[in-house]
């Protein structure tokens, strides 16, 4: 049974960040389906914790809840379509990814930057943890220590991983089409 | 930070300063090697106009209803929850809604006759609790025997298999403090559930009469010996088809019940 305490903690910190959760679930699972199922499940586990958790950072705990349990569901429902953070072959698809092409042309991703669906599908073409990175950073708005906590991840590897995602998304957008 | 490529430490460090990470010590020495470089200066207006695109093309919407009303009412339920289908969440809330209604209507005098309301609430129940029969058969042999001895009546049970309603089992729906039988068929993914009332209960009339309640459709229908009422999600029309197809299987369009 849940006690009266986890439900006043689970409503102070879950429903506040619903959004959030449903944002980063979607980019995680490419799905508005999967996304409420895997917010859903979040949210029932998030309750289920909050009878022992310490909450400190409410925003980048359940988040983390969230991306755990996208990582699951995937692996479970969509094994085909994600390899995931934590995948070696993954992480080494990063290592090739030109870390700084310093062209001296922002003009180009001005102009890119202009069309939505390419800039959504840039985004989305990118390797997961380099992708989970920016959308924690740019759409949940979190800080480094925040994002750290909520993809269990030091913060010198969540800079490297944002710095590697720009520089990536900066590339792609670059591209003449 | 790596010692030793200078150009990924400054990298990271341009990052930063575009997330507002960097300490004061750390801004002021960017600040300087910005002004004397125009590459660094290049490289920042890239990662600032990627970061603006991902910010505004990246918010998706946001959470659906359906979705903040589960995640809110997990918060409040009392009982052990386990994971529900989303439309299914929406169901309980109908659910709660018509079973408010049930208790008023209940006790108004203008309400709503009584057996209505109770067999509405009783399929609403069912399809949130995905428990919509008691004894689970496809077997009319079986389903009969156990309704009879769970409720004092007739219980009659037709086939309409070959009709296109399979009989999935049977349940007990309580009107007042009256038990009364109810078969469930199934029509492709959909429940009809089919209550049996004592004639006192029943309606006047022995036409068939159909009904919308809180969404649900129902058709009234009162023979010689008893009265019924069916109840489903499918559409009125199908559900009248239903009615007649097993007036006519049960031989009670009239005739004599079995």
């Amino acid at each position: 049974m849940i006690s009266d305490a986890a439900r006043r903690r689970y409503q102070a910190i879950v429903p506040p960040h619903v959004d959030d959760a449903y944002a980063l679930a979607r980019w995680l699972s490419g799905n508005p389906a999967d996304a409420e199922d895997i917010v859903q499940d979040a949210a029932l586990r998030a309750l289920n914790a909050l009878e022992t958790a310490n909450v400190e950072r409410p925003r980048a705990w359940f988040l983390r809840i969230v991306r755990n349990t996208a990582l699951t569901w995937m692996a479970k429902y969509r094994s085909k379509s994600l390899a995931f953070a934590g995948d070696a072959d993954d992480l080494a698809a990063i290592e090739t990814v030109d870390f700084a092409a310093d062209s001296e042309s922002p003009e180009a991703i001005l102009i890119a930057a202009e069309d939505g669906e390419r800039v959504r599908r840039a985004l989305a073409s990118l390797p997961p943890p380099l992708r989970e990175a920016l959308v924690l950073r740019e759409i949940n708005g979190l800080a480094y220590r925040e994002i750290a906590e909520a993809t269990e991840t030091p913060i010198g590897t969540v800079m490297s991983r944002l710095a590697r995602g720009r520089a990536a998304l900066a590339k792609i957008l670059e591209e003449k089409r | 930070m790596s010692e030793t490529d200078p150009r990924q430490d400054r990298l990271l460090r341009l990052n930063a300063a575009l997330d507002d990470e960097l300490d004061a010590a750390h801004r002021v020495e960017l600040e300087r090697e910005l002004e004397s470089d125009p590459q660094l200066r290049a490289s920042l207006r890239r990662l600032s106009a990627v970061r603006e695109a991902v910010r505004r093309h990246g918010a998706l919407e946001p959470a659906p209803a359906t979705l903040r009303n589960a995640v809110a009412a997990i918060g409040r339920s009392k009982a052990n929850w386990r994971r529900v289908p989303l439309p299914l969440a929406a169901a309980i809330v109908a659910g709660i809604v018509i079973g408010a209604a049930a208790e008023s209507l209940l006790f108004s005098s203008r309400a709503t006759d009584p057996v209505a309301v109770a067999v509405v609430a009783d399929f609403a129940r069912a399809a949130v609790s995905d428990r919509q029969y008691d004894v689970a058969s496809s077997d009319r042999h079986t389903v009969k025997p156990w309704l009879v001895a769970h409720a004092p009546l007739g219980a009659e049970v037709a086939d309409l298999a070959d009709k296109g309603y399979p009989l999935a089992g049977g349940r007990i729906t309580v009107v007042g403090a009256t038990p009364l039988p109810t078969l469930v068929y199934q029509r492709r993914e959909h429940w009809i559930a089919l209550t049996e009332l004592p004639l006192s209960l029943g309606d006047r009339a022995s036409e068939a009469r159909d009904e919308t309640l809180h969404g649900f459709h129902m058709v009234r229908w009162t023979d010689r010996e008893r009265a019924y009422v069916a109840v489903s999600d499918i559409d009125a029309d199908e559900l009248s088809a239903f009615a007649a197809a097993f007036r006519a299987a049960a031989g009670t369009g009239g005739g004599e019940a079995r």
